[in-house]
């Protein structure tokens, strides 16, 4: 059943242009990201990691949580426009398996998006004349900015399935991610949920997830976070009366 | 237009557009006030705001930009209500009311976090009195970037049904926008996009900062203000709102 409700959110998203932005979003702080990094090399020293910070700089404090909240506000608006919800639960599915194909469909595309930074971002650190990328880190940075991630995304998916409105759950987003960089200031990125996928990615500091309590906390908090939204999500699609 | 007005006001209502757009302001004030706290930094408190807000300024303007237009604009794309509202009224006159209840919202928006920004100067204990003639071009400096940012995506609000669209090509102006600040080997990407002028026109430099000793010997200084750039922006405003209204009254809605 499950396999069918993707499949049927994945033919919603076909031709849609949330696909052409996550392609070309990325590129913006690879492309300007590595050219501060050229330009700044008697500062920036660190290499690798250097010219990672220039790459998540903002992305992660803003933008990522920003796409994230629109591309989760998108995937509820084709539901919210036309009554469609009336449709889609007078399905023969269990209401809990359309939230969580919505979930798991927004986390696929988060999880391109990743693989597609890290893509150009070693594209950028050969152009900028450094070698031998540090490929473990980068696919630890990937991987945990990708659980990290799906905390925001469990959260802007409950949002965007209660709020009707495409700019509100964006505006949360934003103010989320504004919120996850204060937390982090705070040296409590390791539990505050918008936090999560810039610390998950954080190169400035990586010994900090060592000292919260290493790999194994991150992905316990991760968890977490992603089975209580998905709980409330769930319980909130079964109970909720449509109009 | 009095009645147009009214009309938006009715829509808008228990919509928490207001409400939205200054809670996203409130999260800037609680973002930028807390910082201030060495001696150093109260020396030069009023002058480095002038450095420092022009970047704030130039991530939360054109999101605040993007909320509100897709708020307002939004209504009517749900409802089908553009089309019964061409029945009755111009569309010039459509375009022209909704354009300046947004931008209403917008600049109480940035009146507001200047203001704030005076009054959290004289409560901390800024040295010196506040330099009023730059806190006035500062004002002017970021009221008419917002204005052309503001009139972009209302544009694309209005065209676009998908508030996806705008959405996205906001986000990644704002991008651009926010990375030209960082980059001032290529002065002309600040001026080639309307998200950049907020660098563009910022007018305060840092001197004498050292990793060492920070603050301590440092000073911030005019460096001289853009007119040009600023001309180039009052024209791209007059010319995106000519544009826009025009592809407003030949939409086919």
């Amino acid at each position: 059943m499950l396999r069918k409700l993707l499949k049927a959110e994945r033919m919603k998203l076909r031709r849609s242009p949330v696909w052409l932005a996550f392609i070309l979003m990325p590129v913006i702080p690879a492309v300007l990201g590595t050219a501060n990094y050229i330009y700044n090399q008697g500062i920036l020293t660190k290499e690798w990691i250097s010219l990672w910070t220039q790459h998540t700089l903002f992305t992660d404090y803003f933008f990522l949580p920003i796409m994230l909240g629109i591309y989760c506000s998108y995937l509820m608006r084709l539901e919210h426009g036309n009554n469609n919800w009336n449709k889609v639960f007078t399905m023969p599915v269990s209401r809990s398996s359309v939230f969580l194909a919505k979930l798991i469909t927004a986390a696929i595309m988060l999880l391109l998006s990743m693989i597609w930074i890290c893509v150009l971002f070693v594209i950028s650190g050969y152009a900028a004349g450094l070698t031998n990328p540090p490929w473990l880190t980068i696919a630890k940075w990937c991987i945990f900015g990708t659980l990290g991630g799906m905390v925001t995304v469990a959260i802007q998916i409950l949002i965007s399935m209660n709020i009707k409105s495409f700019a509100q759950p964006v505006g949360i987003a934003f103010l989320g991610g504004l919120s996850g960089l204060v937390f982090l200031a705070k040296n409590l990125g390791h539990i505050w949920p918008y936090s999560l996928m810039s610390y998950g990615m954080n190169a400035n500091a990586p010994q900090k997830i060592a000292e919260s309590g290493g790999y194994g906390t991150f992905v316990i908090i991760c968890a977490g976070y992603i089975a209580l939204f998905t709980i409330i999500g769930n319980r909130i699609a079964v109970r909720r009366d449509i109009a | 237009m009095i009645s147009l007005f009214k009309c938006e006001f009715m829509k808008t209502r228990r919509r928490y557009v207001f409400m939205t757009a200054w809670a996203i302001l409130a999260a800037f004030l609680a973002w930028i006030y807390p910082r201030h706290q060495s001696a150093d930094l109260l020396r030069l408190g009023w002058m480095e705001n002038l450095y420092e807000l022009p970047l704030v300024n130039a991530i939360f303007m054109p999101l605040l930009s993007i909320i509100v237009s897709s708020r307002l604009c939004d209504i009517e794309h749900k409802g089908y209500m553009l089309k019964q509202l061409a029945v009755t009224e111009k569309r010039g006159k459509i375009y022209d009311a909704k354009l300046i209840y947004g931008l209403a919202i917008m600049m109480s928006c940035v009146m507001i976090s200047w203001g704030m920004t005076i009054a959290f100067g004289y409560h901390v204990g800024y040295q010196g009195g506040v330099p009023i003639k730059l806190y006035l071009f500062y004002l002017l400096f970021t009221a008419v970037p917002t204005i052309s940012v503001y009139l972009f995506q209302y544009t694309l609000s209005l065209c676009f049904k998908n508030q996806a669209i705008p959405f996205f090509v906001g986000a990644m102006g704002t991008f651009l926008g926010t990375f030209s600040m960082f980059l001032p080997q290529f002065p002309w990407l600040r001026r080639s996009l309307i998200w950049g002028y907020y660098g563009a026109l910022s007018f305060v430099g840092l001197f004498g900062w050292t990793k060492e000793n920070r603050y301590q010997y440092a000073h911030f200084d005019v460096i001289g203000i853009d007119w040009l750039s600023f001309i180039i922006l009052v024209f791209v405003c007059v010319g995106m709102y000519l544009i826009g209204r025009e592809i407003f009254k030949r939409k086919e809605l």
